[in-house]
């Protein structure tokens, strides 16, 4: 439990240090902390593949396709952006914790008792490939969909400056 | 509820509460990224929770990789309309994004 909620603790600090950062590729780094984090508290329950997916995907992929796009655009509006969000940020973060426990109290009460486990899959394996099936269509779908449309936006623009 | 998914739905929705704080707060396009890629986590920590809570996990992490997958794709592609963005308007501020067209 300790290591569980120091995990949480250090990702909702890191997801501060996003907000606070006045370099995108400091926040950029922070966001990868905080998926590093996130992947430790999957670890921590035995979620081994959606650990190794957030590891890999979002503390990896993201963060290179991100810092790669800060130095594609020059990062040109960063000096102009406005202070005003970091200044509000630690006073939000005790607002919103405040509300989301309430919420959970509320959720807590609120939500009908239900026997847990009843009709849980064996492993992981089970349920991915035997009661999800339609969600790997959905995947394959959703990963083309991704190929092309950048593939669409970054051809269309292309081909407009050969129209011009 | 247990008091590690009490922990998980909490951090959770404080974390997607944050979010939402970024996404409303900042203008330069590549932040607004960073904050729905926190949005996310936020996401993945309550969806965590739902699975400790009904000691359902190895459905909810296949539905966290599908959700991982999501996350990726809306990157890329957001990240694509960005460099367009910043190439046909010189800035990336979001109240320009309006001048992009088909």
């Amino acid at each position: 439990m300790t290591m569980l909620l120091g995990s949480l603790v250090l990702m909702v600090v890191f997801v501060v240090l996003v907000g606070l950062s006045h370099d995108l590729l400091y926040a950029a780094i922070s966001l990868a902390l905080a998926s590093v984090m996130l992947s430790v508290v999957l670890f921590q329950f035995s979620a081994n593949i959606a650990a190794v997916f957030e590891l890999s995907v979002c503390a990896g992929l993201i963060t290179v396709l991100f810092v790669s796009t800060v130095s594609l655009t020059k990062d040109s509006d960063q000096k102009t952006e406005s202070k005003l969000p970091a200044w509000f940020l630690v006073p939000m973060l005790v607002v919103l914790a405040g509300g989301s426990y309430f919420l959970v109290e509320w959720l807590a009460k609120a939500l009908p008792v239900l026997p847990a486990g009843q009709a849980a899959p064996v492993s992981f394996q089970e349920a991915f490939w035997g009661q999800r099936t339609t969600d790997v269509v959905g995947q394959v779908a959703l990963i083309l969909t991704g190929v092309f449309g950048i593939l669409a936006i970054l051809r269309a623009k292309v081909a407009g400056r050969h129209h011009e | 509820m247990s008091e590690t998914a009490f922990a998980l739905m909490f951090t959770g929705l404080l974390t997607f509460g944050l979010g939402v704080f970024l996404l409303l707060s900042y203008r330069n396009l590549l932040r607004i990224v960073l904050a729905v890629e926190v949005l996310a986590k936020g996401v993945t920590l309550v969806l965590l929770a739902a699975g400790v809570q009904r000691e359902m996990l190895p459905l909810v992490q296949s539905l966290i990789v599908t959700f991982i997958i999501v996350e990726t794709i809306l990157a890329g592609v957001l990240l694509a309309i960005i460099v367009i963005c910043q190439r046909t308007n010189g800035s990336l501020d979001v109240k320009l994004l309006s001048r992009l067209k088909g």
